[in-house]
């Protein structure tokens, strides 16, 4: 009697949530598929997602769907946060679903004992702000804008232009109303499912980073499976991937319609705009990340390659 | 097992905190992995590494700098201008400034403490009962935490996600308010005490005026403090830190009371105090941890949702609950066991977050005034000196008097959720 | 011992007041200066979470040695004084032994995996690092560093422990334990003096 614990921080509600809509859809197919019962732990019943990396590993949790805590365990990870890599989200899967997905999960695997089964999607991140509409990084000069606390971000928006002040998630909301920042950076879902769009006039489709979930377990857990068992794991991880990908993909897309309907002015930014803000983002933080990286700093030129590749 | 080791040993006089570990200790060292006596540790790690706990400590200092900074007597003087000059006007005045104390602290030990020590001599000398003085300012003492800023609203805010601090503090302006009323018509109805000059003693020489003018100090600390979380400028966390600096101007400058020699024992105090309750915090998380791990809330939430069949069933169920347990189970100490659990209950009967949370906190704070285990009570009784057999018989009606207002409470949730949805949250 | 007692409850006591002074003084420059700046330090919110962490410990300690933990009194209340002390007694050895445990698991715990870096504290703590060419000041970076506190915290507990239990035998050797205070008695003549929680 196998029972795989399956703990993530998002709602448990798949229509709303990505990683929720993952876990249910890894439910339904390992519990139709096999003798195996999935119990699912969402909303950060078991913890927030350091924790919940931490316990896979210890196996106290069998499955876990994390986004940013990868890259503080694998480092490798964090060359997937590079702002303006991936043209669209199809390239992102293309990558990340072909050769280069499948050496970063083994070299992660190596790292931590985190078996990486599929990856799903968080989505872009967009900048937003109350001040004026920002077409090019021109525009972002001198607005503040809140960031989470993590050098990456901070030297984005600084390559950009722009003032980063790290600020709580739970105190944005309050920051935003009271103009201690000008705006933030968020993926669209995140920015309508919070109201955040009634706090802030202006939205930038730039996409700067790539939010990509990790579903995965420890190996020391998989190789406890039967063969069949791993079968319906794997299986089941791939489409629950999809599946959290499908829903990100028809939020955001709502999402944009849902905050225009609503008052904020949102632009899409031509493709020598977005050029313009690759090159003033990319050096500065590709710089700082392969002093941070070390020796894993390969890792940023693979990646180019695989996105070319995918490109071509 | 590991329940038993929790029973006997808080029975016992173990402190509660150590009893909890003491019981993980045993359950994780005896159980198969992936249960490790580490775990404990890490999960007591998790409990107190949040940013938002850390208003408890601050607004400790805050309450004890304020207390020390003799705040308390210009509320007080305050007071008997407004309603000292009423028929029970003493015990009026008592009552009111339990009200603005509550604005200055969260905690209801405080407020016992300090205004009991001015008022039950002062009471007896104008021809009240002692008992009755010394219950009077325990049970108006319960404002305390309901009136923002407030210790237990904090931590109820951490329990369970989706209510915010900024929210619960206006809800319970409105039955801080209710009591204070109740406790007044009581006293009013009650009371057959002439108490004649009633200003004449507590004025200290001063006039109307001065004591008025005196009162602006303590006032602004909550129009400042709370009013800072509202505008959304600062996280209660800063707005505690702030309403430290706001005490320590006040103890060192304003009313020069406080010495800078004064502020290592009174900050380490406040570590102290504090290292009390985030003890058991620590504990409780650990504990909830491994039983939302075994599921065992899910279990006890779909029990009641198949046994309780209605909102106002589960409503008189919760409430009989909580104030047995209040009988018996520090306040803060029963909201961390019970609140993770009833929460979703609650919500799922669709009463509203915050209501559900103010109640509760109302709820348990009728605990301190109810022996065996009734906090202010004992502070009372310190300070009162009449022995508990008949404190205990002079507070039944003030605890009728709470019981009352809790039922209204309970079931005219407006009380509650005017202000926050007024304001906006 | 009495040199000893006293000496641990000063060096808790210190411990306790300086964090406290150093949460409070951090919060609120950075709340100023985000404020005044809109600027935050990336280290203003970890750092005084986990220095509280340390203070919890402190004060855990030196709460115990001044019989302030909160415990139900309604059974030991009932028992003769000299009951009472001995039963307490026998407390302060299980506290001595639950002290133990926590320090040895915590001990586990922040060695299992505290290289990992601490998200807010790791760029100030290398950068401070470099600038003063002392490379284990990475460490105020690392989680280790912090998940220690509940080793450290354990041990102090066993060491308040085993000087109440020496405390308590001495007393109870003296024909004075009859009028003991209970420890309701001890609530109330704290709350006499002192605000507290609630
Ligand atoms: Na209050
Ligand atoms: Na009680």
């Amino acid at each position: 009697e196998v029972t795989l614990r399956f703990a993530h921080v998002d709602p448990d509600d798949w229509q709303s949530s990505k990683k929720g809509a993952a876990a249910q859809m890894f439910k339904q197919i390992v519990e139709g598929q096999s003798d195996m019962t999935v119990e699912i732990f969402p909303a950060g019943a078991l913890g927030n997602e350091d924790e919940i990396v931490s316990q896979v590993q210890e196996g106290l949790v069998q499955v876990g769907m994390v986004s940013g805590a990868m890259s503080k365990v694998c480092k490798p990870a964090a060359v997937l946060d590079i702002p303006y890599t991936f043209a669209d989200a199809t390239v992102a899967w293309e990558v990340l679903d072909g050769p280069f997905g499948a050496e970063l999960a083994e070299a992660c695997e190596a790292k931590t004992g985190l078996k990486t089964l599929a990856y799903g999607e968080t989505g872009f991140r967009n900048f937003t702000n109350g001040t004026r509409p920002i077409r090019t990084p021109e525009d972002m000069a001198g607005l503040k804008f809140r960031v989470q606390p993590i050098p990456l971000y901070l030297e984005l928006v600084k390559g950009l232009g722009g003032e980063p002040t790290p600020i709580a998630w739970t105190e944005l909301p309050n920051a935003l109303a009271t103009g201690v920042v000008d705006g933030q950076e968020n993926p669209v879902g995140v920015i309508y499912n919070n109201g955040l769009h009634k706090l802030q006039k202006y939205m930038t489709l730039d996409g700067h980073v790539y939010g990509v979930d990790f579903l995965v377990m420890s190996t020391e857990t998989f190789d406890m499976l039967s063969p069949e068992q791993q079968a319906v794991v794997t299986r089941a991880a791939v489409v629950a991937g999809n599946f959290g990908r499908s829903i990100q993909q028809w939020n955001t897309a709502g999402g944009i319609s849902a905050v225009q309907e609503e008052g904020m002015e949102v632009y899409v930014p031509t493709a020598e705009e977005l050029a313009q803000f690759r090159e003033a983002a990319q050096p500065a933080v590709k710089e700082w990340l392969a002093g941070d990286l070390g020796a894993d700093a390969e890792w940023i030129e693979k990646l180019d390659a695989a996105v070319a590749d995918a490109t071509d | 097992m590991s329940f038993a080791i929790v029973l006997v040993g808080t029975l016992a006089g173990l402190p509660i905190a150590f009893a909890i570990i003491a019981a993980l200790m045993y359950f994780m060292i005896t159980g198969d992995a992936p249960y490790h006596p580490r775990l404990v540790p890490s999960e007591m790690f998790k409990a107190l590494g949040s940013f938002p706990l850390l208003a408890i400590p601050l607004f400790v200092l805050a309450g004890e700098l304020m207390n020390e900074s003799g705040i308390t007597s210009r509320i007080i003087r305050f007071c008997a201008v407004l309603v000292g000059r009423l028929r029970a006007g003493l015990a009026l005045v008592n009552i009111w400034a339990s009200v603005i104390f509550a604005g200055l602290s969260g905690s209801a030990i405080a407020d016992t403490s300090a205004i009991g020590r001015v008022f039950i001599p002062e009471m007896e000398k104008h021809g009240y009962d002692r008992a009755f003085a010394a219950a009077l300012t325990a049970a108006s003492s319960v404002i305390g935490p309901i009136i923002p800023p407030s210790i237990p609203v904090i931590i109820y805010a951490l329990i369970v996600s989706g209510v915010s601090v900024p929210a619960l503090f206006m809800a319970g302006v409105g039955p801080g308010l209710l009591l204070a009323v109740f406790l007044s018509i009581f006293v009013l109805t009650t009371v057959r005490v002439s108490d004649p000059e009633p200003g004449v003693d507590i004025m200290d020489g001063q006039s109307s005026a001065q004591a008025l003018l005196g009162g602006i100090v303590p006032l602004l600390m909550p129009v400042f403090v709370v009013g800072a979380i509202l505008a959304g400028v600062v996280t209660p966390t800063e707005a505690a830190a702030l309403a430290v600096g706001y005490a320590l101007v006040v103890g060192l400058v304003v009313y020069r009371k406080l010495g800078v020699h004064n502020l290592p024992r009174i900050f380490a105090n406040a570590m102290v105090d504090s290292s009390i309750i985030l003890i058991i915090m620590a504990a409780v998380g650990a504990a909830n941890w491994v039983l939302t791990y075994n599921r065992v809330p899910n279990m006890l939430t779909d029990w009641v949702l198949a046994n309780v069949d209605s909102k106002t069933a589960f409503l008189i169920a919760q409430m009989i609950l909580f104030l047995v347990v209040g009988l018996f189970l520090e306040g803060i100490a029963a909201m961390l066991v019970l609140v993770p659990i009833l929460h979703p209950i609650a919500v799922a009967f669709g009463v509203d977050p915050t209501h559900f949370g103010i109640i509760v906190i109302f709820n348990l704070m009728i605990g301190l005034i109810t022996p065996p285990l009734g906090l202010c009570l004992f502070v009372a009784e310190g300070v009162a000196n009449v022995g508990m057999t008949r404190l205990v018989r002079a507070i039944i009606p003030f605890f009728v008097v709470e019981l009352l207002v809790l039922v209204i409470l309970t079931f005219v949730p407006a009380f509650s959720t005017w202000l926050p949805r007024a304001l906006g949250f | 011992m009495s040199t000893l007692s006293f000496l641990v409850r000063r060096i808790l006591a210190i411990g306790c007041g300086l964090i406290m002074a150093a949460i409070t003084g951090i919060i609120l420059v950075n709340a100023l200066r985000r404020y005044t700046f809109g600027l935050s330090l990336t280290w203003g919110e970890e750092l005084p979470v986990y220095l509280s962490i340390y203070g919890v410990m402190f004060g855990v300690a030196l709460s115990y040695l001044q019989d302030r933990h909160m415990r139900f009194t309604i059974v030991t209340d009932f028992l003769s004084p000299a009951l009472r002390e001995r039963l307490f007694l026998a407390m302060d050895v299980v506290t001595a032994v639950c002290g133990g445990l926590l320090c040895w698991s915590g001990w586990l715990f922040a060695m299992r995996r505290g290289t990992i870096e601490a998200s807010g504290l790791i760029g100030a703590a290398n950068s401070l690092a470099e600038s003063t060419g002392l490379a284990w000041l990475v460490w105020i970076g690392r989680m280790g560093t912090w998940q220690f506190a509940l080793c450290v915290g354990g041990a102090l507990l066993l060491l308040a422990a085993a000087i109440r239990f020496s405390e308590r035998l001495r007393d109870l050797r003296n024909p004075i334990h009859e009028t003991a205070p209970t420890a309701s008695d001890t609530v109330r003549m704290r709350a006499r003096g002192q605000a507290s929680l609630d």
